[in-house]
């Protein structure tokens, strides 16, 4: 159970001749919380996308659990045990909640023919949903239609549907943004839950409060390039980090270009 | 049952299995389609040939025409992994004028002469006609009908609907858009096939015409009308929009004008077709005659 769940070499892509992923590196290790950080437009979503595969990357390698996934399309990452969620969610409007979920209860059932055969409305599929809502805290409204749900909700539907598919994986895409500060606590617990079932996770989190108490190391990204990495700790006192979102002090302003890092 | 009506309802019959292939592609899958008259055309050709040329009959030929048609609905679904919304509409607009032109012009499809001669059904030795041959439709809509039930009941036919909702979500737990788009038109060109083949052997003469672009505009008129993505839907829409025409007739000319007036009214007030979400049937009707279950 020890050694990397996914290791990510050298990754990048460029959109024209935007480097929005620019030679970024880390690796994963089973059973960690991994956070990655960034401003605004820093390539934390386009990671996202390009280790579950809606992008594929110009160079650079995605491993995950031993197979190489980069290239590879999003629904045959998915079988592998890699879930999601989407930062813009992006619910199954007119099905139910529950039906939401089953879609991703799926998951094993969708490369095999017996898909063609085997009933979705069994109430052994449906347990095994509602399960996953009651986690979620979404019992109450499974028969609900997902696009009449507001953000929150559809924000915690995200997550359900992504445990299902994410038996090894979970990414999750700022799931506590636009959150109440209870909702964030309860959903501070769930991921925690979730690691202690053996799920690694790997969050986006604008939230430094939340993204430092969860994590058990970060990944600091910045105009597509790996800026730092390291214990919550160590990321708090960095000048480099500090610099990337606060800007740096003024009487710096000198050297502009990316050059002088460590500026005091 | 008189002449004219049995008439009637196996032409509605026909249509209703065609709509219910074109209900698989756009009411469950959310692939816009514009060229499903194309597909009837080809199960019609199919057994047009088969019957004629190779001699086979009606129930010999339909495994081969139901494989025929899902192999061109496979090439022809092809489009729709990488076109979407008004641009696919338009792709399939362009594949029903292709179809038609190749059965116009192509010596082998008989030309601008058609195909003549097509033997009745044949069953126990009998041929099937008039009433008979409007069970053997209506038994066919069964059929067509059970097996859409099915096809929403199983995880490929939940897999076509998260696919219609949302591809990006769809393909992030699992669901390769490949495999269950070409799926659905496979399926829903294997009816488009059904009633091609009910139709040649009901007609006895096929030729391109039948099968032309507006044929394809009033399946989908009858697929909107009667609720896409709805289990009855297909049936309602081609038994209105099937009766309407007849029911208009004394007023000659004006007809057209209330076909159009209906479609109109029902566009702006029930979008979603008689059977479809939120419509006033789902929300008065249904609680009266189930007990008010959903």
């Amino acid at each position: 159970m020890s050694g990397a769940l996914l290791q990510v070499k050298n990754l990048s892509i460029h959109f024209g001749g935007l480097r929005a992923v620019d030679g970024v590196d880390f690796e994963i290790n089973r059973g960690e919380i991994f956070g990655l950080l960034g401003p605004n437009g820093a390539g934390k979503t386009v990671t996202f996308n390009l280790i579950s595969g809606v992008y594929k990357p110009s160079g650079g390698e995605v491993w995950f659990d031993g197979r190489r996934i980069d290239g590879l399309p999003p629904h045959a990452i998915a079988a592998l045990g890699l879930g999601r969620t989407f930062q813009i969610v992006k619910p199954f409007p007119s099905l139910t909640v529950l039906d939401n979920v089953l879609v991703a209860r799926g998951i094993s059932r969708y490369p095999r023919a017996a898909c063609l055969w085997t009933s979705w409305r069994s109430g052994r599929e449906r347990r095994e949903a509602m399960a996953l809502l009651e986690r979620v805290g979404l019992a109450d409204l499974a028969w609900r239609k997902a696009g009449l749900l507001p953000l929150g909700n559809l924000r915690r539907l995200e997550i359900a549907r992504a445990l299902a598919v994410g038996r090894k994986l979970l990414l999750l895409d700022e799931s506590f943004s636009g959150l109440r500060t209870e909702e964030i606590a309860k959903l501070e617990v769930l991921v925690r839950d979730i690691r202690a079932q053996g799920v690694t996770v790997l969050l986006i989190e604008h939230n430094m409060r939340v993204a430092m108490g969860l994590s058990d190391r970060i990944v600091v990204l910045d105009h597509g390039r790996k800026l730092a990495e390291g214990p919550p700790a160590a990321i708090q006192q960095d000048e480099s980090v500090i610099e990337a979102y606060l800007g740096r002090k003024s009487g710096d302003q000198a050297s502009p270009g990316g050059g002088a890092a460590h500026a005091s | 049952m008189s002449g004219y009506l049995v008439t009637i309802l196996t032409q509605i019959a026909i249509q209703a299995i065609v709509v219910c292939g074109l209900n698989v592609i756009v009411g469950y899958a959310g692939q816009i389609s514009l060229g499903h008259a194309a597909f009837m055309g080809i199960g019609a050709y199919s057994a047009a040939l088969l019957s004629t040329r190779a001699g086979l009959s009606f129930w010999t030929a339909l495994p081969l025409v139901l494989a025929i048609c899902a192999l061109c609905g496979l090439l022809l679904g092809l489009p729709s992994l990488k076109l979407k919304h008004d641009f696919l509409a338009i792709t399939t607009i362009g594949i029903n004028f292709i179809v038609q032109a190749v059965f116009l012009y192509v010596p082998f499809f008989g030309g601008a002469m058609g195909i003549s001669g097509i033997p009745r059904v044949q069953f126990l030795g009998e041929p099937v006609r008039g009433v008979h041959f409007l069970y053997l439709c209506l038994a066919c809509l069964g059929v067509v009908t059970v097996v859409s039930w099915l096809f929403t009941r199983v995880f490929a036919g939940l897999a076509c609907f998260a696919l219609r909702e949302e591809e990006a979500a769809a393909a992030s737990m699992g669901i390769s858009p490949v495999r269950f788009k070409l799926l659905a038109f496979m399926l829903g060109t294997m009816f488009a096939g059904l009633g091609g083949s009910l139709y040649a052997h009901y007609m006895r003469f096929v030729s391109a015409d039948d099968f032309s672009f507006p044929l394809s505009v009033s399946f989908l008129a009858m697929l909107v009308l009667g609720g896409m993505g709805s289990l009855l839907g297909p049936l309602v829409g081609a038994l209105i929009l099937g009766a309407l025409p007849e029911l208009f007739r004394p007023l000659a000319e004006f007809r057209i004008l209330f076909y159009a007036l209906i479609l109109l009214l029902m566009i702006r007030f029930q979008p979603g077709g008689i059977l479809g979400e939120a419509s006033l049937v789902r929300r008065r009707l249904y609680p009266l005659l189930f007990g008010g279950a959903k």
